[in-house]
């Protein structure tokens, strides 16, 4: 099977790097958007910096609005397993993504085991006119919802309501709420970027700094994209800021809105764009930005000046990867197993074209 | 290689070698003269005193708390100053690469992350892997996660315990044990806002001392060779003193080390209800030989405070600057984030009195050891100048001219007159710490000892000399040269490997499938995971 190619021509891999890296050293506005485990990050990385690369991840905008919240706010978390084991409420926040449906099924299927309460009750917030998910099968969630308010004009209704204020439109079954607040022991609300906006985060975790002066209850992040979350674990660790950050100066610069390579390629200011994800989206390869793309899949990548096929983590070959089932990094096997490269290998190898001082740090 | 340091002025307390001579390493290991060998490097140390690379018990350097105290504070990273990229990262204002580099301008060789998660092990160490030069070890935190709690409320035996402690150091690849205000982050998940040592968990029915007790007894059995690592209840508070001196008193005979004791050192006299306890506090460890402690020194200026005590830092929300915390319930302990500025005002005076006073008053430098708790006191980059308060009276006097004159006069600082000599210095920060983790092949320069090796060009400006080494060698390997990074290497994580029981791996793959709903592989890791060659280095328990 061939693993590589130079426009539609089958190559070497070791040829299609060289080729790569020789696009990489002349661009003068290198982006790279990453969609990969932690070794695959922590190559990206290193290889942005010996490039001077601004890096993203592919679902950048998501994960963007979560970064904001601890790097503008702060917040109150707790671990899943917490959560599991302790929660006799369980708030949803607006829409989840389906790879966190599982676990808030799990939730739904059990009762917390280090609650006196023994037992959960659900509540949704910003799901006008649901009662359930398909997710929470049989069990009943009360929605909580403000006509036309949105997700985080809902939870400012909520939080003023429960502060004893008067809005102009309350929130459907507010009393039901409060009536379980007021002996709940742990409530847990569960939100992602992916269906809250910065205001909403921000306005639920003021929610929570509310109920904590008097009692307890906590959020737990589902991250909109686990690959996304462990990246920005792994870039923070590196260079002390998550991704959409660049190293056009030599040095990591953090800027949300400078280093959103979806904005930079958008707006032209790239002259070339390298595209590393296993998964089953291919890069549109026509916006008129050089593309070197390193994907899953037995063809070139149409439009792509270099096409590199590499494994998918914890199928193709065993990973690092972050978990919203635990909440940190968990080690993963391979799955069947293939001779697909990781996208880590794959990153050394150019990087080893490419002129330094000392070798990749990862 | 042979490698042949001359005319340095050797300070090995160790092996009683003070003074002018020559130091010869043979690849990775300092070695006896060789009988007619030629060096095929000579170091000229004439004009340099010559230690063993320093060792730092107690600095958060990686993992999960840490992390989130970077993403947090973008702020603080990009106040950094830029610099010509001269190593891989290393020009990234407080990563895991630029962590390493510091550590190794300043001499230090290796050095301690004190509270690893369990349940973040893999992240922890992935972090740890990135930090170049040095070597690094990790103690995991037990006493608030519910299986040991549970086990202590329903009389398990001690074996059955023993055997849960020794499964958790060795699939964590930690170096030994801590525990953090014990019982407190279960008890603040059930809404207990304060906790003291005879303070009970609730559904547990499991005090504070117990916790401590029990731990303490399964480390010494175990032969783990770094004692009990406590961070006592009510750290910060007023009166702390009282529960720091009641962990002492408890410590009824068995090692114990008790965790940055600056932050306990509060007393409650005076009108602002706080004083200086420190010359109280260091009479008890002076009179209680098994106890060792490390300061957390303040140091006037902006930091960020990073504590699994989730109470503790909950309860601090306020005093944030700037004004963003972050407070994690996590399985066990969980944690705090919170921005601090150490002020020149009374409170950051005095605290930074009494870290001194310990300093100054306890006796033994075996047994006292320099920390600013990195960075809750202060970043580690303050060793220098913390080295020179020590040593030098006249310069703790002069900064302690910028401070608050009230604080100054409610404090014992200024009558004492002791300075650190070198050789205490050299104990303190090399010598003391190998032996209080088990390091057997280093902190000293005796044949046979790994070659780490910090070389410092004599001056009259303390903190200048020990703030950027002349030389530094790691494993033999020429790694800094005049302050500045000349090889790239990656040091390993030290760990203890006592083998897991069977029959608590069993119960424990029960215990997680049942409570949690996912297999104990979910916990555990392959050494591969970390992606470096050798990534780790065994430590011998006591026999």
């Amino acid at each position: 099977m061939a693993v590589a190619w130079i426009g539609n021509r089958e190559t070497l891999v070791e040829r299609a790097c060289e080729q790569a890296a020789m696009l990489l050293q002349s661009s003068r506005c290198p982006v790279i958007s990453f969609d990969t485990d932690i070794h695959g990050t922590r190559a990206a990385i290193a290889l942005a910096e010996r490039i001077g690369a601004a890096y993203d991840h592919v679902e950048g905008a998501a994960i963007s609005r979560e970064t904001a919240l601890f790097t503008d706010k702060g917040a109150m978390t707790v671990a899943p397993g917490e959560v599991r084991r302790r929660a006799d409420v369980v708030v949803i926040v607006g829409e989840l993504p389906a790879v966190h449906h599982g676990f808030v099924a799990e939730l739904a299927d059990t009762v917390p085991d280090l609650s006196a309460k023994n037992a959960r009750e659900f509540f949704l917030i910003g799901a006008e006119g649901a009662e359930t998910s398909s997710f929470l099968g049989s069990r009943k969630a009360t929605p909580l919802s403000c006509e036309g308010a949105g997700l985080s004009g809902t939870l400012a209704a909520l939080r003023a309501q429960r502060a004893g204020r008067r809005v102009s439109k309350p929130v459907s079954n507010f009393d039901d709420f409060a009536r379980v607040l007021s002996t709940a022991k742990f409530p847990a609300f569960l939100f992602s970027g992916h269906g809250a906006d910065g205001l909403a985060l921000e306005m639920l975790q003021g929610l929570i700094a509310d109920i904590n002066r008097k009692s307890r209850a906590s959020a737990l992040h589902l991250p909109a994209s686990e690959s996304g979350w462990g990246s920005v674990l792994a870039s923070t660790w590196m260079t002390g800021f998550a991704p959409r950050t660049g190293f056009a100066r030599g040095f990591p610069e953090f800027d949300p809105w400078r280093f959103d390579v979806e904005r930079v390629l958008a707006s032209g200011e790239a002259d070339l764009h390298l595209r590393i994800s296993a998964g089953s989206v291919l890069p549109a390869g026509d916006n008129g930005v050089k593309l070197i793309a390193l994907a899953k899949t037995a063809e070139p990548v149409a439009g792509a000046e270099i096409t590199i096929a590499i494994g998918e983590a914890g199928v193709d070959h065993a990973a690092v990867v972050y978990s919203g089932r635990t909440g940190t990094l968990a080690a993963v096997k391979a799955g069947r197993g293939s001779d697909l490269p990781s996208a880590a290998a794959v990153i050394r190898l150019i990087a080893d074209k490419i002129p330094a001082e000392a070798a990749l740090p990862c | 290689m042979l490698t042949k340091i001359a005319g340095g002025e050797i300070i090995d307390p160790v092996n009683g070698r003070l003074g002018k001579g020559d130091l010869w390493i043979r690849d990775e290991q300092i070695v006896e003269p060789p009988a007619g060998g030629d060096a095929d490097r000579t170091i000229d140390a004439s004009g340099c005193i010559v230690m063993a690379g320093a060792i730092d018990i107690h600095s958060h350097i990686g993992g999960g708390n840490v992390n989130t105290a970077r993403l947090l504070l973008p702020e603080q990273h990009a106040a950094h100053m830029a610099r010509p990229a001269a190593t891989p990262l290393s020009n990234a204002g407080w990563s895991t690469f630029e962590t390493g580099c510091l550590y190794a301008k300043m001499g230090f060789t290796t050095v301690v992350e004190p509270a690893m998660s369990p349940g973040a092990a893999l992240h922890t160490h992935l972090e740890l892997a990135d930090i170049p030069i040095i070597d690094k070890a990790t103690l995991a935190i037990l006493g608030n996660d519910d299986f040991l709690l549970s086990m202590i409320r329903d009389d398990s035996s001690q074996q059955t315990i023993e055997d849960y402690v020794a499964w958790t150091v060795g699939s964590t690849r930690a170096l030994g044990v801590k525990v953090i205000n014990a019982g407190a982050a279960a008890a603040f998940k059930e809404n207990v806002r304060t906790f003291a040592l005879d303070d009970v968990v609730p559904s547990y029915g499991v005090s504070s001392r117990k916790i401590v007790k029990t731990l303490q007894a399964a480390v010494d059995r175990l032969g783990i060779p770094h004692p009990l690592h406590v961070h006592c209840n009510n750290l910060g508070a007023p009166g702390a003193a009282d529960t720091a001196a009641a962990t002492i008193a408890a410590s009824e005979g068995v090692p114990l080390h008790l965790a940055h004791l600056q932050f306990y050192g509060y007393g409650t006299e005076g009108k602002r209800k706080f004083s200086s306890a420190a010359a109280r506090l260091a009479e008890l460890v002076n009179s209680t030989p098994q106890v060792t402690i490390d300061i957390g020194q303040v140091m006037f200026g902006q930091t960020v405070t990073i504590s699994s005590d989730v109470m503790r830092q909950f309860s601090a929300r306020g005093s944030a600057s700037p004004k963003k915390t972050v407070i994690h319930d996590g399985d066990g302990n969980g944690g705090g984030i919170v921005p601090y500025r150490y002020r020149q005002d009374f409170y950051g005076t005095m605290q930074w009195a009494i870290g001194l006073e310990l300093f100054l008053l306890i006796d033994d430098p075996w047994r006292v050891f320099f920390t600013t708790d990195h960075p809750n006191g202060a970043p580690f980059t303050a060793y220098p100048v913390l080295f020179e308060l020590l040593m030098s009276r006249d310069a703790r006097n002069e900064m302690a001219s910028g401070g608050s004159n009230g604080a100054m006069a409610l404090s014992t600082l200024s009558s004492i007159a002791r300075e650190y000599t070198l050789e205490e210095i050299a104990i303190m920060t090399r010598a003391a710490p190998a032996k209080l983790l088990g390091l057997d092949d280093r902190g000293h320069m005796g044949s046979g000892a790994l070659a780490d090796i910090a070389i410092y060009r004599k001056s009259k400006d303390i903190a200048k000399m020990f703030g950027a080494a002349a030389f530094v060698f790691k494993n033999g390997d020429l790694v800094v040269k005049d302050g500045e990074i000349t090889r790239y290497r990656w040091g390993r994580a030290l760990r203890l490997n006592p083998q897991p029981d069977k029959a608590m791996v069993r119960r424990l793959r029960e215990y997680h499938e049942r409570r949690y709903g996912l297999s104990l592989d979910w916990f555990t890791f392959p050494d591969s995971a970390i992606a470096r060659e050798q990534p780790f280095g065994e430590v011998a328990c006591r026999s």
